[in-house]
């Protein structure tokens, strides 16, 4: 059996467990289980669903956020300050939303089904001039946030900017936005890095959530030892993508240090008052939810859940 | 049957069918889509019973380029490089700049087509299309050339000639085509385009004035402007520089400080400053209607060769054949540079039969990653790299050069567009006639290109600071 | 490379078809046009939005984005019906008489054949991000403010719903022209040679200079 995988970009941290676990799967197999990782080769990321509701390509990785409708379910793990912390606390949270019926259902519709998730780090700011650690500081603050985190920002009176990823360098630098939100390792790739004064340590606002999922019928065609060679792989190629991170993480200090950029503690008061504000977000989250027939409630109750349970086992 | 056999399969067929004037946009979908359709049956082992599964697959993938590939924020650059060119024209912004040229400049040994070819520079600056601007100066420059004694044919080479520069010098469609084809940053590869156009333009003059002081005859100097008529001619001419300046500032302040804004909106904003000359000077709803119209229509059929390529290039995806084709260049044992001239050379003679942007849009995926390989990848440092210069700077720079041998085919027979429009504008020259003129500027073409890749510094200083 | 050509008219049925045709191709590059206008105008809002009054144009992308189809496609239609699209003529500019409209019949058939297989293809594209039963009918929003998306991706069918007819009305003229050994049929783009054509685009430029 041969896969066709469509990712995008550039081969780094976030695409390392697909590497990882096309190389566990071809050892299990003796080679007879491959994966051909393609970079935006097959498909753009925001078709990436649709084509695998096609059949082009049997495996793909998208973000829940690039097109909330196509995936709603699964936009509870996007919703700003749900409390997750760790790049473990996020796949556990994440691997128990897709384990729920209704987004098997929803994926179902795509003729996908879960694999594994993508674990993201929260999107900190960086940001340019005076460090905003307050509240009132985000007050017309304009900030590259998309999604549950754009409304996050917004509720507190900042005025989320639309640009495109790649642009996001560009755009602080020319100030048509003070702050950008993104994972660490994409303020490295995009360059918002280079041009920030700071960084906020543990704003920890929210992130976004990217599956990598399989074709139904692709999926059920394989082999007894192929799906058991599959399945099995999947922890270690979490692990691995977990350590991968997490080296990342260790060097960002000294990146930091480096381009002279001030980690910026924002207080626990401050944090509290922020997750508040942003609470009627996740209440009309639930209600918009459950208006479209979706078990709103339970999914966010299922979120905060594994949280507790995650830690308890800590 | 190997996918990479199928790619070179439905390539040669794609060969065929633009040669038998197929047109290019849809020849380019076509065999894309034949292309699917082969790689998914063959993935299939060709089971009779399985082929309209496979043709299903391959249907609905070429069905998601046109809209997913067109809903871009950098191509919404094209139509408004494509809209300034047309209200530049209304807002009587050609002759005003020949005029100041004229007055200023015209005092040099072959003064005059000198002028012409500062004036097409300027009109650059405004206009992304090169054919159109040749169109433009054809009608103003020719016949003051001849009034005072110009070689006919000279004259007509000298604005055929002047008119590529619009593609170097930003805005430039064909640059963001470039930029989107190999995903670069769009602001790098205007501000790369700046130098190299005025590097083009400077090369063209030295040319001019060679030619004028060493041919008996060639066309005199022009003098006796006062310095008030000099001054006098700037004002028309200088929403140009405001245009200019803001789409500069707004990829790049040289001011010091934070840029504008992007080049999405600098295009925009300089589009908006000439539409609102062109009303000032008296353009109402009619011409606006015609401009609307041009720009759709110049707009659509450059975005058709978009997508109908993009079907193509969907295929060569699957078919893997960029990066066979990148491992075969790399592992030839010639010299990088030697290669590197090879490809040039190459694109010198498709481009004696290819239109420009279907040429680029056609051979780029498949040459781009294996020039990229070459230079020692995407992430290779200065240091280590073949060319001398990082990933990002070699694709900037392999942009320039591509983009200036488009230009250089503009003008070579037998099908330079150029020379044909000029000699359309003029019914008193023959398209032989245009040719015969615009052989001294091969020259100063190949001297450009040559220097661009011996000193890729010309290039890439610019984008460096931003 | 051909550019614009000329299309002759007369009062046959064929050519009737052909003038009722471009009515309708030509409202549609006009809207292309319109909305290329509008981006402009969108940029400007949003840049003295941001600057002047802290407050950007929300969705600027996304709105660019659901605009771009129509800029870029509505009138892809519009643009065959004049022979707009670029090809190479080496070969056929040396054609003429039976030999030439045998060429065009089949080059033409061949982009009918694409049309409708991309006809089909576009439509299921929207089909996928189209849901009647969810809010705004949507099943595909975009990334910033979750504009619903089929509306953008429905251009495309429309645009090759009327590509279509115009590819038939054309191989209707070139079969016609090769039945009839004509000369200069109606209703379809006459080959131009490259000075016939730059003279044309001349004359296009003189008119309003
Ligand atoms: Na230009
Ligand atoms: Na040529």
């Amino acid at each position: 059996t041969e896969w066709n995988v469509s990712v995008w970009g550039k081969r780094r941290a976030f695409t390392e467990h697909i590497h990882k676990l096309a190389e566990l799967v071809e050892e299990k197999t003796n080679g007879e289980f491959t994966m051909n990782i393609s970079y935006g080769g097959l498909s753009k990321n925001t078709d990436n669903l649709d084509g695998i509701s096609i059949g082009a390509f049997e495996m793909a990785q998208f973000c829940a956020g690039y097109h909330p409708d196509k995936n709603r379910a699964i936009t509870v793990l996007e919703l700003p300050f749900m409390g997750v912390n760790t790049l473990a606390e996020e796949t556990a949270v994440s691997h128990a939303v897709y384990a729920h019926p209704a987004v098997a259902e929803e994926m179902a519709n795509w003729n996908a089904r879960m694999l594994m998730t993508s674990p993201m780090p929260q999107y900190n700011l960086v940001g340019t001039g005076e460090p905003r650690d307050t509240l009132e500081s985000f007050d017309g603050m304009r900030v590259r946030a998309t999604g549950g985190l754009g409304e996050a920002f917004k509720a507190v009176g900042a005025v989320p900017t639309s640009v495109t990823s790649s642009e996001a360098y560009q755009a602080m630098e020319s100030g048509v936005v003070d702050t950008v939100a993104f994972a660490q390792h994409a303020h490295l790739s995009f360059g918002t890095i280079n041009e920030a004064d700071w960084w906020t340590a543990n704003l920890n606002p929210g992130t976004v959530n990217c599956p990598v999922v399989v074709n139904i019928d692709a999926y059920d065609m394989l082999s007894d030892e192929e799906r058991e060679a599959l399945e099995s792989s999947i922890p270690e190629a979490i692990d691995y993508y977990l350590s991968n991170y997490g080296e990342l993480l260790q060097r960002w200090d000294s990146v930091l240090e480096e381009k002279g950029v001030t980690k910026v503690m924002v207080s626990d008061a401050e944090l509290e008052k922020f997750a508040e504000v942003a609470n009627p977000i996740h209440t009309a989250w639930i209600e918009e939810m459950t208006a479209q027939g979706l078990p709103g409630q339970e999914l966010y109750d299922l979120v905060n859940s594994t949280l507790e349970d995650t830690r308890a086992s800590n | 049957m190997d996918p990479i056999e199928i790619g070179l399969g439905v390539t040669g067929a794609l060969l065929v069918m633009v040669v038998l004037g197929m047109r290019v946009a849809f020849a380019a979908g076509l065999a894309g889509l034949i292309g699917l359709v082969w790689i998914f049956w063959d993935r299939f082992d060709y089971a009779p019973d399985r082929f309209g599964r496979a043709l299903t697959i391959a249907i609905k993938t070429a069905g998601q380029v046109p809209h997913s590939k067109v809903s871009s924020q950098a191509l919404s650059l094209i139509p408004t490089f494509i809209l300034i060119g047309f209200l530049a024209y209304y807002a009587g912004l050609t002759r005003a700049l020949f005029e100041a040229a004229k007055r200023w400049i015209a005092w040099l040994p072959g003064g005059l087509a000198v002028s012409t070819v500062f004036a097409t520079a300027g009109f650059a600056a405004v206009s992304g299309a090169s054919v159109a601007t040749a169109a433009v100066f054809a009608r103003i420059a020719i016949p003051e050339m001849l009034k005072i004694g110009y070689d006919k044919r000279f004259a007509a080479g000298v604005v055929a000639a002047g008119g590529t520069l619009a593609s170097l010098i930003p805005p430039s469609a064909i640059l963001v085509i470039y930029a989107i084809i190999v995903e670069q940053d769009v602001g790098k590869l205007l501000l790369a385009g700046f130098l190299p156009g005025l590097f083009s333009a400077i090369v063209y003059a030295l040319l001019i004035v060679g030619l004028a002081l060493t041919i008996k005859g060639f066309g005199p100097p022009v003098t006796g402007f006062t310095w008030r008529q000099r001054f006098e001619s700037l004002p028309p001419a200088l929403p140009i520089v405001a245009v200019v300046v803001i789409i500069i500032c707004f990829v790049y302040n040289p001011f010091g400080g934070d840029a504008w804004g992007t080049p999405t909106e600098g295009g925009a904003i300089g589009a908006f400053i000439v539409f609102c000359m062109a009303v000032f000077r008296g353009m109402r709803w009619p011409e606006l209607k015609d401009a609307l119209l041009e720009t759709a229509k110049l707009s659509i059929m450059i975005f058709t060769i978009i997508w109908g390529v993009l079907i193509y290039v969907r295929f060569l995806g699957f078919a893997d054949l960029p990066s066979a084709f990148s491992d075969w260049i790399t592992s030839l044992h010639y010299p990088p540079l030697l290669i590197l001239v090879c490809i040039l050379l190459a694109y010198a003679v498709l481009g004696m039969f290819m239109d420009a942007i279907g040429m680029l849009l056609l051979t780029l995926p498949v040459v781009y990653p294996a020039i990229m390989a070459l230079n020692g990848g995407e992430f290779v440092s200065a240091e280590e790299s073949a060319f001398g210069m990082s990933g990002p700077m070699c694709a900037v720079w392999f942009g320039i050069l591509v983009v200036k041998m488009a230009e250089f085919c503009l003008i070579t027979p037998p099908i330079g567009l150029n020379c044909f429009v000029v000699a359309g504008v003029r019914p008193d020259l023959s398209v032989q006639d245009v040719f015969r003129g615009v052989i001294p500027f091969f020259v100063a073409d190949a001297v450009t290109i040559a220097l661009l890749v011996a000193f890729p510094a010309i290039v890439l200083w610019l984008p460096s600071l931003a | 490379m051909a550019g614009a050509s000329s299309v002759l008219e007369d009062s046959s049925l064929l050519s009737r078809l052909d003038r009722g045709l471009l009515r309708l191709e030509r409202l549609f590059a006009l809207v292309s046009g319109i909305f290329v206008f509008g981006l402009m105008v969108l940029a400007v809002i949003s840049v003295t939005g941001r600057n002047g009054f802290n407050e950007p144009l929300p969705g600027y992308v996304d709105w660019i984005e659901a605009f771009m189809p129509l800029i870029a496609i509505l009138g892809v239609s519009y643009v065959q019906r004049s022979g707009g699209h670029i090809r190479m003529d080496i070969v056929v500019g040396r054609l003429g008489g039976r030999a030439l409209w045998a060429a065009e019949w089949l080059t033409t058939f061949a982009i009918l054949v694409l049309a409708v297989a991309l006809l089909w293809g576009s439509w299921s594209h929207f089909l996928r991000s189209f849901d009647m039963g969810a809010p705004l009918w949507s099943r595909d929003s975009s990334i910033d403010i979750g504009l619903p998306i089929w509306p953008a991706k429905l251009v495309v069918p429309v645009a090759f719903a009327v590509l279509i007819p115009r590819l038939v009305l054309q191989l209707w003229g070139y079969g016609r022209a090769f039945l009839q050994g004509l000369d200069r049929p109606v209703a379809v783009p006459l080959v131009q040679s490259a000075a016939e054509q730059a003279a044309e685009e001349a004359e296009h430029l003189a008119a309003r200079d």
